[in-house]
């Protein structure tokens, strides 16, 4: 498990790569990559639910700084926070989780990261657009951009794993 | 017994949820609408700083563009400049001039930050209150309107664009004389909506697009667009109308600031 300097420096990290990168790559109107939920996630399975709600206001709030989105993103990284819990209860292995290892693609298995990752993504970005859009006018275009951002997310927080962090 | 104390703190979780998720909904609709503070915003020091740095790097990369915009909207000026044209009535022209009083003072600025993807997107300039940057003061660029003064720090401030979903600045069509609102759907940065304009009033494809001044934000005649396409509405009285701005925000650089100097006695006469 990774000591809590390196969850320190992943979070100055996160927050640079949201704010200053994923958040000006305009590449359509339809995608926004979102990376913050990855680093919630990625937290030890035994943080309880307190402590991801702290770590998710702080990153969540300066993310939002430097972007102008006025707590949009920490109010979608609040709920991932509150969910992780129950995700993973739904989809624990047999004899529950194994505190050394944490919930990284490598470590949990490609099966499971799938379906617990995705489940939790897809609320964030779906949380995070109807927010954003506030009515239900543009239900439509809601949609569309969860399906397509939290699809290409999804591709870019497993290329971040493979860069990032160290295959146990 | 055991029962009840697990529920209890399952509770405690869902409380410090809501705490949370309540505390920051609010920051975000006071901020939207009303934002009291530049805490929270690219115009504060540490993020305002950072973009000021990244910008220093990448403003060579557009320098010739925005030269050619400078340069174009100069020739227009000298144009209309008193000092380049031929002068046939010596004598009038030297009285002091009691039939035009200034109206409008400009303060040049420079955008660091931007989006245009998102929902709303807010622009970060680089000067603030102590150029006399205020709330709610207009924006516009050498090709046109660009946005709202939202936020103001002392050294940055931060612009609400057209791109927004509701910045509601009144607009004019020049060749039917209808006026409306204009809006983002969010889903093409080049184009925009007007509403409010009744579906009885013929509107010809390129039709030009100006702001109209009755908000006393902007002076009238600020370009805004061209008319692209006309949709009914199904059930309402008014025109879908898509207009194709007439500046590409991603690339915008150098703006323009208005002051009204009679918006108090505007204000005062309106209410």
């Amino acid at each position: 498990m990774p000591q809590p300097q390196v969850y320190f420096l992943r979070l100055l990290l996160f927050v640079f790569l949201q704010a200053f990168i994923f958040n000006m790559l305009e590449i359509s109107p339809l995608i926004h990559i979102m990376i913050t939920p990855l680093y919630i996630f990625l937290l030890p399975f035994d943080r309880s639910v307190i402590s991801l709600l702290v770590i998710a206001l702080i990153l969540g709030l300066g993310v939002d700084a430097a972007s102008n989105t006025f707590g949009l993103h920490t109010s979608a990284l609040l709920l991932v926070s509150y969910l992780r819990p129950f995700v993973f209860r739904v989809f624990s292995p047999r004899d529950g989780y194994d505190p050394i290892k944490t919930p990284s693609i490598f470590d949990m298995g490609n099966r499971w990261f799938i379906s617990t990752f995705s489940i939790l993504l897809i609320i964030h970005h779906l949380w995070f657009f109807i927010l954003e859009a506030f009515s239900f006018n543009e239900a439509i275009l809601v949609l569309e951009k969860t399906i397509l951002s939290s699809l290409i997310s999804f591709v870019v927080c497993v290329i971040l794993q493979t860069i990032f962090i160290k295959r146990t | 017994m055991q029962n009840l104390i697990a529920f209890i703190r399952r509770l405690r979780f869902l409380i410090v949820f809501l705490l949370f998720q309540f505390f920051v909904l609010s920051l975000y609709v006071t901020y939207m609408s009303t934002p009291r503070s530049s805490y929270f915003t690219t115009a504060s020091f540490i993020s305002g700083s950072l973009f000021e740095i990244r910008h220093s790097i990448s403003q060579h990369f557009q320098l010739e563009e925005n030269n050619e915009h400078l340069q174009k909207e100069n020739i227009d000026l000298r144009k209309s400049s008193s000092l380049f044209l031929y002068n046939t009535r010596h004598s009038a022209l030297h009285a002091a001039d009691t039939i035009y009083d200034q109206q409008y003072d400009y303060i040049a600025g420079t955008i660091i930050n931007s989006t245009t993807t998102k929902r709303n997107n807010f622009f970060t300039i680089n000067i603030g209150g102590i150029q006399g940057v205020e709330k709610g003061m207009g924006v516009f660029s050498s090709n046109g309107v660009v946005g709202i003064i939202h936020n103001t720090s002392e050294h940055f401030s931060v612009v609400k664009s057209v791109l927004t979903k509701n910045i509601n600045i009144d607009v004019l069509l020049t060749e039917v004389g209808a006026s409306g609102m204009l809006k983002w759907d969010g889903k093409d940065p080049n184009v925009g909506n007007i509403t409010g304009i009744s579906n009885d009033i013929d509107i010809p494809n390129g039709c030009k697009v100006i702001t109209r001044g009755g908000s006393g934000i902007f002076p009238k005649g600020i370009d805004v667009g061209f008319v692209k396409g006309v949709k009914t509405i199904e059930g309402e009285a008014s025109w879908h109308i898509d207009i194709s701005f007439s500046q590409s925000y991603a690339s915008l650089e150098n703006i323009y600031i208005v002051k009204n100097l009679f918006l108090n006695e505007f204000n005062k006469i309106q209410n």
